[in-house]
């Protein structure tokens, strides 16, 4: 009994203790996954967005004067843990960052009820970036169509014509693997390319033998690839070995996964990914968080992992937020911001060249803007190139064309609010245009 | 002492038979139904209502499903999640197609189509049993679940594959959707499955139950005392596909809001397969002692150390939290092989004659 009592005081206490150190701090919960089949990808992007949030508690004490309690809350890349990990936190949290397609369609029709933004940054459902639609919802700085036109761009450029050439489109056989096909098929109809898709199944991710002796037979010029965590590693491993040029084969952001490059090292010299992110290790915040975060003993990461571009992509995101919570200050005159507030904030994030270099960022974002109508940005971004032992910049900022496909997101966005009436939408926008 | 039997006398079968002969089993069992119809709505949090109660009834009930199937008549089934699968795309065809129907009349409705397949899927049984019975089960699974993938009218032709809840209404009250409040669906939940579990325990415990018992102890034996194996193996089949497919609605409709067609593979067949197991096989209570122990007690774990002041990063937790379910499993496992259910058993019997072992 005694031991019970003991167990029992300690619980009061630590309950106590835990409401007393609530006060005073934005509470931005990040859905984070180290554990589970996805954590190789998951950990890195976690170190970054942790990093950077300790850095400005440590150096700058918070954002605008408040700490900013970036806790992370397990999901394993699991929907169910997802959803145990929303309803934990969706209380007192002014934003909610699911990481995973699945965990933000399940969340996304709850934000809209419990208004809490989302902060899906380059990935989820692409027509968010309806603002009018999704009031909720953001997908800074770029969307999956983003990266769909913007690789097709480059083709085209390297090429001055795709017409006749075939592209074969390697993807995940899931929700987030399909997200581009309505524009590449239009696009394919459009500049006279033949488009083959090939799914790889979750099951197969690491064995896609029979889906390279596929590519193989039919010779197509390029591979672009949808890929997801252990799909990807597998995908170049097989290019390696079926001797495919690695200089024709082209990853979405989520495949460029230094890691993933490793394995083969300089085999896979010419492996391609668009990215709306870049590791710069000579930006002034990388600094900064090796000053106030790594000597200080506060990170989990180490120096490779540091200049990889997932590290360097969480720093990004953590900075997107960060941005949204000053804007929302600025405007409403507290530090102490709630949800709704936050919104307004994300949506009316100005990331100026002068803006990235004010806050040490320089060469790791390209610059972008938000608005009510506008939630994704459209920043564009980087094609990046493995030379066999890091990833490195071979074009000048991109900019994806969205004439292409703000009917397409219009559309699919109107459809989505119609399957889930009564969905509120924003009408003032609408108004603005 | 608190069981004692003293004073509770039978005089005829009737009674001796009844569905709770010692008359404590029956004001425990309404204690349980007063903390779950009263109690648990007056005092759950947003938090509870979606981590905790209402998946744990959701999982009870597919447990119990498969339960009738493996447990009672003895047919080893591995495609419990396809089958659930089949009772949520069914529930949302039925609701997008026909607008105007019901939610409570699709749900309950859907599980018809997948009593349909569970049937289709069970007519191997006939021939083969066992470790091959689960194989051919296992193909179910996999089929199903590369239908929902393929077939592109079964989503409405939904850009991201995935199916999500309509709101629908009943007397100006959401139902389903995200404009339902938690204690709706809690209560719609909590009424099916306790309907649904009524349903179970007198199946189980009448004529059929008994032919399925026979069928699942020898099969031979069975045929020869004039058991219609083959009526008894496909109805129970279609019982328990029933009894999963509702489970399958409830999970998509009641809980989680929106459904991607790998959410029903094989992970959720094997955890509904644990959570019967570890509660135990053949036994009804069984399958709310596991979905507790397989779906609760996680989310209480990982809340243990912020509730103790515990600072722990929370892949950490994880990890621990991993280990610990486990290592329950395996120590409940040895403990009672028959699972928890058993356990309770035992327990109940040495409190009846407490304080005078045999």
């Amino acid at each position: 009994m005694r031991h019970f009592t003991k167990l029992a005081a300690a619980a009061v206490l630590g309950a106590t203790l835990g409401t007393a150190a609530v006060a005073q701090e934005l509470y931005a919960p990040n859905l984070a996954y180290r554990t589970g089949p996805f954590a190789a990808t998951g950990i890195p992007l976690m170190n970054g967005q942790a990093d950077y949030f300790a850095m400005l508690n440590a150096r700058d004490g918070g954002v605008g004067g408040i700490m900013v309690n970036a806790e992370e809350c397990e999901t394993g890349y699991s929907t169910e843990k997802g959803v145990e990990c929303y309803e934990k936190t969706k209380g007192r949290a002014i934003v909610t960052q699911p990481w995973s397609t699945g965990i933000t369609l399940q969340v996304l029709p709850k934000t809209n009820v419990d208004e809490i933004p989302i902060l899906a940054p380059g990935y989820g459902f692409s027509p968010m970036a309806d603002g009018k639609v999704f009031q909720w919802a953001f997908n800074t700085p770029s969307g999956y169509w983003d990266a769909a036109s913007m690789i097709l761009q480059y083709l085209h450029d390297e090429n001055g014509s795709l017409d006749g050439k075939k592209i074969a489109f390697l993807h995940l056989d899931h929700p987030y693997g399909k997200e581009p096909l309505p524009l590449l098929e239009k696009k394919a109809g459009e500049l006279n390319f033949e488009l083959l898709p090939i799914p790889v199944g979750l099951k197969e991710m690491q064995n896609q033998s029979a889906q390279w002796l596929q590519i193989r037979r039919e010779r197509p010029d390029y591979v672009v690839m949808w890929g997801w965590g252990a799909m990807n590693a597998g995908a170049i491993t097989e290019a390696v070995k079926t001797k495919f040029p690695m200089e024709n084969f082209i990853g979405v952001w989520w495949a460029g996964h230094d890691a993933d490059l490793k394995i083969v090292g300089a085999d896979g010299a010419g492996y391609k990914s668009i990215s709306w992110s870049f590791p710069n290790a000579e930006a002034p915040v990388m600094a900064d968080i090796q000053k106030h975060v790594v000597d200080a003993g506060l990170s989990q990461s180490n120096p490779e992992e540091m200049s990889g571009v997932f590290y360097g992509r969480g720093i990004v995101i953590s900075a997107i937020l960060a941005e949204g919570i000053t804007a929302a200050q600025q405007e409403f005159g507290t530090a102490e911001i709630d949800a709704s507030q936050l919104r307004w904030g994300l949506e009316n994030i100005n990331m100026t060249e002068e803006r990235i270099d004010e806050l040490g960022l320089t060469g790791m974002v390209p610059p972008f803007s938000t608005s009510c109508a506008n939630h994704t940005g459209h920043s564009g971004g980087w094609m990046l190139e493995w030379d066999g032992e890091q990833f490195v910049k071979v074009s000048d900022h991109m900019l994806p064309d969205t004439s292409d496909y703000q009917q397409l997101i219009a559309d699919k966005a109107g459809e989505y609010a119609e399957a889930n009436a009564p969905w509120p939408t924003n009408e003032e926008c609408n108004a603005e245009g | 002492m608190l069981y004692r039997t003293a004073g509770q006398f039978k005089t005829s079968y009737k009674a001796d038979q009844a569905l709770f002969p010692i008359r404590q089993d029956a004001v425990l069992l309404i204690a349980i139904l007063i903390v779950a119809y009263v109690i648990f709505p007056l005092i759950a949090s947003e938090f509870a209502y979606q981590t905790l109660l209402i998946p744990v009834m959701i999982y009870a009930l597919a447990a119990m499903g498969l339960n009738i199937l493996t447990g009672y008549a003895g047919q080893l089934s591995l495609g419990t999640g396809a089958f659930m699968g089949v009772g949520a795309y069914a529930c949302y065809k039925l609701i997008t197609l026909f607008p105007w129907m019901n939610p409570i009349v699709a749900i309950l409705f859907s599980g018809v189509f997948s009593a349909g397949i569970g049937v289709a899927f069970g007519i191997p049984s006939l021939r083969i049993k066992g470790f091959y019975l689960a194989i051919a089960t296992l193909a179910a699974q996999f089929f199903l679940v590369w239908l929902f993938e393929k077939w592109a009218w079964l989503y409405n032709y939904n850009a991201s594959g995935a199916i999500q809840v309509p709101n629908t209404e009943m007397f100006g009250v959401y139902l389903t959707g995200p404009l339902a409040s938690s204690v709706t669906q809690y209560y719609l939940v909590l009424v099916i499955v306790t309907v649904m579990t009524m349903l179970c325990i007198n199946l189980t415990r009448g004529n059929l139950g008994r032919t399925w018992k026979a069928t699942r102890d020898m099969d031979i034996a069975a045929e020869l005392i004039g058991i219609n194996l083959m009526k008894s193996k496909l109805i129970a089949f279609a019982i328990s596909s029933y009894v999963v497919g509702v489970a399958g609605a409830l999970y998509v409709f009641m809980w989680k809001g929106a459904a991607e067609p790998n959410l029903f593979d094989i992970p959720l067949s094997f955890q509904v397969l644990f959570i019967a197991i570890i509660g135990g096989l053949g036994s009804i209570l069984g399958n709310y002692l596991g979905a507790i122990l397989i779906v609760g007690l996680p989310v209480v774990l990982n809340l243990l150390p912020a509730a103790l002041g515990l600072s722990i990063s929370s892949a950490l937790v994880e990890h621990l939290n991993i280990m610990i379910v486990g290592s329950l499993i395996i120590f409940f496992l040895i403990v009672e092989p028959h699972g928890l259910a058993q356990l309770w058993r035992l327990i109940r019997e040495k409190l009846i004659i407490w304080p005078f072992p045999h």
